[in-house]
């Protein structure tokens, strides 16, 4: 985007508004100085004090300050026109143009951006947030869901697990479930951790205690983490350096976060980010189409489907969209996705239409091959 | 924005090391930054930031367009009265010189004034500044911390209009961000608010005399709704006379414009105002403070160069719209879309559904987008899975596939692929 062109207009606007002020200010200083020598002339002698300031008068006339100041003023005001325009040029001037007309339930968005807050750690503007929009009750009980994320990952900043460790024992069966690796990564950590305050005995304790309910399944990592022992003062240099690195500490608090998120039946991300993220990726097309369509505002307002395709970034693909090849039209329950003998998939209605409801064979639109229509299989995504 | 890495609900995991899942970590989730920053539409998103740049340039030229205003004044104000002694004629030579110290200290306080005046001047100069370089420093490497930034800034918006001042504050200022909101503009808004709500029309004329030539422009009739509702309080009064000189003074000039209104507020003289008379009843209904006060709102927004409803608002429902699928409604939904979230869905209830051109298929079991590098393999009940998953459940079952969903039992060689376009 032009933001250079943007900030040039900007720049001149600056440039003039420092150029109006000075000016101002060297008439300002003209004036005082010919007042000043009006007084100093008539302060010692009582002579002709009118004639003086007859003079003065003539003087002031010629500085004309109003007037000197409007070229400047002129300039400026230009300046002060042209960067809105250029904002309006470069920039979508409105974007609610994309915005139907339908009263959000204020309570509702409240709540949650109260969530939001609350799982994002900021528990103080939520808090504050409730006392002045009420709706306290359906919040607090996310409160108290996260707080408890937040001091185990708060602990894990200044390098304490203990915390996680107790969640992550507590909860070993359900991340076993989810086929999390989190409790020997966090014992992975903490084992590293000892071995580096140099106690070699202490580590190997650890490990005898800690390791051996994972010696089935990760015999690698926990061969690797006992030749560890073998460098114990030296690991920096060793083969196994890369365990040292604090990555590995963020890694495993956005793998606690993630399966602290799962466990409580919650996304990982925040819900309210990522709409407003689609929303960001999804107003430039619709702003496009408003734009194009305008003047049928009427038609907007009663659409069932947005009027373009708005696409989205595969971080926000959550469902399996099919659309016919054919006819262009999303799959439904009526008109399911259908799998041709060749491996290539229409909907039922294109396939109905293309073999006259099944009487008879036809020609695959993809592929060279005969299709039969009743050798169709239906496909669930 | 980073969507599950992970396999989840596979137990695939037994088989991946701790080490290879670490790295894999870490290349998603370069991967998922390089997408989301994917050039044109990092373009097309910034040219949303209107109201962000527009917001602060406006403050800046009130502040110049008012400075100018005194400076001009007392200029003038300095050569009447500098003509003032010199054109009077008994005035004696130390009297003369008096006055005209005065004035020289009359300037110098001009000067002062215009000094503390080009301060802010300059300090608004330096927001708008800043906003454009935020604009400008949407790095790949941090533009989800740039993308948090944003989100935070549409909450303080939502804040600021809905009157949530302690909260715009606070979240302001916990994130640091006080310098890319506009908390000090609405500032001024707040104290006509707050006056409109103790029904007190007083600060908002005075606005409107502030913003007299920009609310002409728009023709706004901001200013004649207020000495209406003015005169409609004085009638509740019983305190007719006093109504009706305050119509000829301050409906009457409105009468070549608004006409019909005006008429029909000067019936409420006929009228008491416990009057059953729908027409005129409205007129005395308090809920007109209220209208007062959206108006008002929607004045300030317009001077201000902001979008009229919050950005909170605008985004959701475009948000809504795009994620909307008749699949979010189902209960299997996953809890990553936030249309599996009850708030969410009543909130895109009346909304239109996305349009897709091109199918999209994820799976089941990964939830990752099945493409040709991943393509979905049909099993023989016709149900569809990634070849990814099905070729980690292959290898760990001895060739043998287990539909999740029916509970179907096939091998791997039974597996069709389809080609979706």
């Amino acid at each position: 985007m032009e933001l250079n062109s943007l900030k040039d207009a900007f720049d001149r606007v600056a440039k003039k508004q420092k150029l109006f002020c000075s000016k101002s200010h060297e008439v300002m200083d003209q004036i005082v100085q010919e007042i000043e020598k009006a007084i100093e002339m008539m302060q010692p002698t009582t002579l002709d004090h009118k004639s003086i300031l007859a003079e003065l008068k003539k003087k002031l006339h010629e500085i004309a300050p109003l007037g000197q100041l409007e070229g400047t003023q002129k300039e400026l005001n230009i300046a002060l026109s042209k960067y809105p325009k250029a904002l309006e040029k470069a920039l979508n001037p409105d974007i609610s143009k994309a915005y139907r007309n339908i009263e959000f339930d204020s309570r509702i968005v409240n709540q949650i951006i109260t969530s939001h807050f609350y799982r994002q750690g900021l528990f103080d503007v939520g808090d504050c947030f409730i006392t002045e929009a009420g709706e306290a009750e359906a919040a607090a009980a996310t409160r108290s869901l996260f707080q408890e994320m937040y001091q185990i990952l708060e602990a894990m900043k200044s390098r304490n697990l203990e915390p996680a460790l107790k969640w992550a024992a507590e909860n070993s069966d359900k991340l076993k479930e989810n086929g999390s690796d989190l409790l020997l990564g966090l014992h992975q950590l903490q084992f590293v951790q000892i071995l580096q305050k140099g106690s070699r005995d202490e580590a190997l304790k650890y490990a005898r205690t800690n390791f051996v309910p994972f010696a089935g399944n990760h015999m690698a990592e926990i061969q690797k983490l006992m030749g560890c022992l073998l460098y114990s003062d030296r690991l920096s240099e060793s083969p196994y350096a890369h365990l040292l690195s604090p990555t590995n500490w963020d890694i495993m608090a956005e793998e606690l976060t993630r399966q602290f998120c799962k466990l409580l039946g919650q996304s990982y991300e925040s819900p309210l980010s990522v709409t407003i993220a689609a929303g960001v990726q999804g107003l430039p097309p619709l702003l496009k189409f408003m734009t194009v369509m305008a003047g049928k505002k009427q038609e907007w307002l009663s659409m069932k489907q947005l009027p373009v395709p708005v696409e989205l970034g595969k971080e926000f693909q959550f469902h399996s969209i099919f659309v016919c090849p054919v006819s262009k039209e999303q799959s439904t329950d009526d008109n399911p996705p259908m799998l041709m003998s060749c491996g290539h998939v229409l909907c039922k209605q294109s396939i109905n239409k293309m073999s006259k409801n099944g009487s008879k064979a036809f020609k695959c639109p993809y592929c060279p091959s005969d299709v039969d229509a009743a050798r169709c299989r239906q496909l669930n995504f | 924005m980073e969507i599950d890495p992970l396999p989840n609900g596979t137990g695939s995991a037994d088989t991946t090391s701790t080490e290879t899942t670490i790295t894999k970590t870490a290349t998603t989730a370069a991967s998922n930054t390089a997408l989301s920053s994917n050039p044109s539409q990092l373009t097309e998103s910034l040219k949303l930031e209107h109201q962000f740049l527009r917001v602060p340039f406006e403050h800046l030229k009130k502040t110049i367009r008012a400075n100018h205003r005194t400076a001009e004044k007392e200029v003038s104000a300095v050569v009447s009265s500098f003509a003032d002694v010199t054109d009077s004629n008994g005035l004696s030579n130390d009297d003369a010189v008096l006055s005209l110290t005065s004035l020289v200290s009359r300037l110098q306080g001009l000067k002062r004034k215009l000094d503390e005046g080009n301060r802010t001047e300059n300090l608004q100069a330096q927001r708008c500044r800043v906003r454009l370089d935020h604009l400008e420093s949407t790095d790949a490497e941090y533009l989800s911390v740039w993308n948090n930034v944003r989100l935070k800034r549409i909450l303080v918006d939502y804040m600021l209009r809905m009157s949530y001042y302690d909260t715009a504050m606070k979240l302001a200022q916990s994130s640091n961000i006080e310098e890319l909101v506009d908390i000090e503009v609405f500032q001024e808004a707040k104290k006509v608010i707050d006056a409109l709500r103790n029904q007190d029309v007083g600060p908002a004329l005075a606005w409107c005399a502030d913003n007299k030539s920009r609310l002409k422009k728009s023709k706004s009739k901001f200013e004649f709704q207020l000495r209406l509702q003015e005169f409609i309080e004085l009638v509740r009064a019983e305190n007719y006379m006093r109504a009706i000189l305050y119509a000829r003074r301050y409906l009457a000039p409105w009468g070549a414009t608004n006409l019909k209104e005006l008429q029909q507020v000067m019936t409420t003289l006929a009228f008491r105002s416990n009057t059953e008379c729908a027409k005129y009843k409205v007129l005395f209904d308090p809920k007109q403070w209220d209208f007062l006060v959206d108006q008002f709102k929607q004045e300030f927004y317009g001077l201000y160069g902001m979008t009229p409803e919050p950005l909170l608002n605008i985004c959701l429902q475009a948000g809504l719209s795009a994620l909307k699928t008749p699949y979010c409604y189902e209960d299997d939904c996953t809890k990553e879309d936030p249309l599996s979230q009850d708030n969410f869905r009543k909130l895109a209830m009346p909304l239109p559904y996305s349009k897709q051109h091109h199918s999209k298929l994820v799976c089941y079991i990964t939830k990752e987008l099945m493409d040709t590098e991943n393509p979905p393999q049909v099993l023989p009940n016709g149900y569809v899975y990634s070849t990814k998953a099905l070729k980690e459940m292959a290898e760990k079952n001895n060739g043998k596939i287990t539909c999740p969903r029916t509970g179907l039992v096939c091998n791997y060689s039974e597996l069709v692929k389809a080609y979706i376009s």
